[in-house]
């Protein structure tokens, strides 16, 4: 990309790169999708007529581990998008790696949790209660698994054109305000579903 | 040439709020072992919006960030939060 095209596709009538001001509004419409299944899980969670409730079952100890991963993800991108506002390409992969391996980590966690749920007799079908639990941290896993996703593309991107920048394409900027939002809806997963009895 | 739109908080600073942010949750944790009777989920609640603001402010970098995406975000919270709202109060309201 020239300088030239470069400038147009920067300037835009509010001043603000276009694609910025468009994943803001992607994660204002996100704050419904999760405040929706948010909603249900409280409407649903002390309606068990039958089977194994979530509540009895949760690991708060294994469960602080994973939020603390996923907290520390969050720092390690921000030291990515540091990095490579430093252009310091190397330190800017190195982090954006760390963080993909701290997202893992946490989906490993998850994965952990459900299947031990399962085996205790707690599936997606067996209350109101379970299938709000499932599907609110069910949804939140898959939006980390795509997070993931997106910082390794960063990283083959970084390695294919031999440097990040935050001019061209789905950047790190962007990624970042995604994997921060992942952060932020976790942070409140936590506190209304796994420690506010 | 890589280069970022707005000042950022330095990578000490940012590990200086990943310091707090494992301090909250850590009291949070605490917290739900404590139990201190009604004012727990206010507590947790409180904590819980300190943790979500700092990340948005800070790592999200919304406080460098112009107006307009501020109202954007600040629009799609708010909206969420006054629908669910209602929507909750309204089951409540009918026991269901």
């Amino acid at each position: 990309m020239t300088t030239h095209e470069l400038a147009a596709h920067t300037e835009t009538s509010t001043g603000i790169d276009t694609r910025k001001v468009g994943m803001w509004a992607f994660l204002s419409s996100e704050a419904l999708f999760f405040g929706a299944l948010i909603t249900n899980y409280l409407l649903f969670k002390g309606r068990t007529l039958e089977g194994v409730h979530p509540r009895e079952l949760l690991n708060i100890p294994f469960t602080s581990i994973s939020s603390f991963v996923l907290l520390m993800s969050s720092l390690t991108m921000v030291l990515a998008h540091a990095a490579l506002t430093r252009n310091d390409q190397k330190a800017t992969r190195r982090w954006l790696l760390a963080t993909a391996a701290l997202g893992a980590t946490f989906i490993g966690g998850q994965v952990f949790e459900f299947t031990t749920f399962y085996r205790e007799g707690m599936t997606l079908s067996t209350n109101p209660a379970s299938s709000s639990f499932f599907v609110l941290t069910g949804f939140h896993g898959a939006h980390v698994t795509v997070g993931v996703l997106l910082l390794l593309s960063l990283v083959a991107v970084s390695f294919r054109r031999k440097g990040l920048t935050f001019a061209r394409g789905m950047n790190l900027e962007l990624v970042g305000l995604y994997w921060h939002f992942v952060d932020i809806v976790w942070i409140v997963i936590f506190t209304v579903v796994y420690l506010i009895r | 040439m890589a280069t970022a739109d707005h000042a950022h908080p330095t990578p000490r600073q940012y590990v200086a709020i990943a310091g707090i942010l494992v301090v909250l949750t850590a009291i949070e944790v605490s917290l739900y072992y404590l139990d201190i009777g009604g004012l727990n989920t206010f507590a947790l609640i409180v904590l819980m919006l300190l943790k979500f603001t700092l990340v948005v402010a800070f790592y999200m970098h919304l406080r460098y960030e112009s107006g307009f995406l501020r109202r954007l975000f600040a629009a799609g919270l708010a909206v969420a939060g006054t629908v669910y709202l209602i929507v909750l109060l309204a089951f409540l309201e009918r026991g269901l």
